[in-house]
């Protein structure tokens, strides 16, 4: 049986105090994987370490069986976004990508460099120099040296940074296409609608911890049973929130300052009963507004849920 | 599969801003020897004019300057700005990452401190100008430029203010400390570059070893560093 693309064990990765990541274990195959999580999770230090530009404080981090920091023949086989570093300033765009390619060993490097330069529609600015692109233009100059080479794994770190809602369109495309095609892509992004669109599979780090792990649809699932807060504003807020304790919908009522805070474990009973509890109660609704429903707070009720924390 | 990374980075060395500064560095042996030219005192003996003029100045300062700047660039710069990340996810041998890089390293530095020593020979020593009395000096400067960029190539992947820990041994070990004490010598790239200078110019004090010991210590020093700076490129932290 051939090694797995990516294969962490118990990784962890600490700069002086700070933990970027903690004991972390997964392996990545065929497909596009998605990496999740806020800025600080751990993502870019996930896919430093696999693209063996660091080195795991304790732990093992194997690319198709080998460590890329002892043998660079395995960059054969792998192609690398980084997220913060342009290329070459001083050369064209086709320079680049005939440099990677050729650095990569392809024996055609200039038909290869061209085919990449097309996929990623650069033609017109190929012999453009790089100083002069745009960001989203010298983000897909990073992707053209990536795939120059037709590599087994692909690892970018925030691809879709700075690309038009149409060049985010063609890049989606073209990474469920290599994944289709039994490259093992992995993917990071602090977005989740972004990410489920081209990745089957997730992995979401939440301050250096792998906290959830699974279908796209799994972690979806999760996010939505979460419990939910509401903040209610109505005239009759006391009888309100007794009407509302009886609900099944309805998990807690608080009151402060007038206000009623809900919470539940299904929003959308909720969102059925609250008028229907209103209109009983003669309770004019001022206000209905969600608590901590940003992303944040969703990393934060799975990496405390890993812990076996949330309620 | 070096040549590309060798024109590479000579591209990118030749295109900074630094190199104009150096550029200004390597002028001033020149233009103090067409001051000398131009005000000659009657009877001066322009050998000895030219001899302080390499042993004093280009040698210890203006090339080991040179070539320490153009070595720690050659992979400096790229470490911060990040491109180092597109030669180092290749499937290249590090050790042939680091000859490219030493080599264009070197050849920046040649293409300022050759025309630099030959102008200066050429001013200074006047109508003595010989080959032997230009030609030994320019292998001082070339062999020991070589040393200076390996060393310092290692330096900057060693640590991250190497430029300064450059020119602390530039300045305090080789500039003052190996010019009084003889076994410090020892430890300085520019006395062994002296020793091929010394093989056509007077010097005042005896050369730290022969042709053939200078040359081979010379060659340790680039080899060693060459080979420690692959092993700190598999090692180190990058951006």
């Amino acid at each position: 049986m051939s090694a797995p693309a990516i294969e962490f064990t118990g990784v962890s990765r600490w700069y002086g105090d700070t933990v970027s990541l903690a004991d972390v274990s997964f392996t990545a195959d065929a497909g596009v994987v998605g990496l999740l999580g806020h800025n600080g999770a751990g993502k870019s230090t996930t896919l430093k370490l696999c693209a063996g530009f660091s080195t795991p404080s304790t732990g093992t981090v194997r690319i198709y069986g080998d460590n890329p920091r002892r043998n660079p023949d395995v960059y054969r086989r792998v192609g690398i976004v980084p997220d913060h570093s342009p290329p070459w300033p001083f050369l064209t765009a086709r320079e680049v990508v005939e440099l990677s390619a050729r650095l990569h060993k392809v024996p055609d490097y200039r038909e290869a460099a061209a085919r990449a330069i097309a996929t990623v529609e650069l033609e017109p600015a190929a012999d453009r120099r790089v100083a002069g692109f745009s960001h989203g233009m010298r983000q897909r100059v990073k992707l053209a040296q990536a795939i120059a080479h037709e590599p087994d794994l692909l690892l970018l770190d925030e691809p879709l940074n700075g690309l038009d809602p149409t060049q985010r369109e063609h890049v989606i495309a073209l990474l469920i296409r290599l994944g289709e095609q039994g490259r093992t892509v992995v993917v990071s992004s602090h977005v989740l609608h972004e990410v489920e669109r081209m990745a089957p599979r997730v992995l979401v780090l939440v301050n250096g911890h792998l906290v959830a792990e699974g279908s796209t649809a799994g972690i979806r699932q999760l996010i939505s049973e979460r419990p939910r807060r509401v903040l209610v504003t109505a005239d009759n807020a006391r009888a309100l929130a007794r009407e509302l304790m009886s609900s099944a919908a309805v998990d807690a009522v608080r009151i402060s300052d007038g206000a009623i805070e809900v919470e539940t474990s299904e929003p959308s009973q909720l969102s059925r009963e609250l008028p229907a509890a209103a209109g009983r109660t003669q309770s004019l609704l001022r206000l209905i507004r969600p608590v901590g429903d940003d992303l944040e707070s969703v990393y934060t009720y799975l990496h405390d849920r890993a812990r076996g924390q949330a309620r | 599969m070096i040549l590309p990374v060798y024109r590479l980075t000579l591209r990118a060395l030749l295109l900074q801003r630094r190199t104009i500064m150096l550029a200004v560095v390597v002028l001033a042996p020149v233009a103090t020897s067409l001051i000398y030219a131009l005000a000659r005192p009657g009877g001066s003996d322009t050998v000895d004019f030219y001899s302080g003029i390499v042993q004093k100045l280009f040698v210890p300062a203006v090339a080991a300057l040179v070539a320490l700047v153009f070595g720690v660039s050659a992979f400096g710069d790229e470490r911060e700005d990040g491109t180092i990340l597109y030669l180092v996810a290749t499937p290249q041998p590090r050790l042939e990452l680091v000859v490219a890089k030493v080599a264009a390293a070197w050849t920046a530095s040649l293409v300022l401190l050759v025309p630099s020593l030959v102008l200066s020979g050429l001013l200074g020593l006047g109508s003595a100008a010989s080959l032997r009395l230009i030609g030994w000096p320019l292998v001082g400067v070339v062999l020991a430029s070589l040393a200076y960029c390996a060393a310092s190539s290692w330096l900057s992947l060693k640590t991250r203010r190497p430029v300064v820990i450059g020119v602390i041994y530039i300045l305090l070990w080789e500039g003052s400390v190996a010019t009084y004490a003889a076994s410090a010598a020892k430890l300085s790239i520019s006395a062994y570059g002296s020793a091929f200078v010394a093989h056509a110019l007077p010097q005042s004090a005896p050369p730290v070893a022969g042709l053939v010991p200078s040359a081979l210590v010379l060659a340790a020093v680039v080899v060693l560093a060459a080979w420690g700076a692959a092993r700190s490129l598999a090692r180190t932290e990058l951006p």
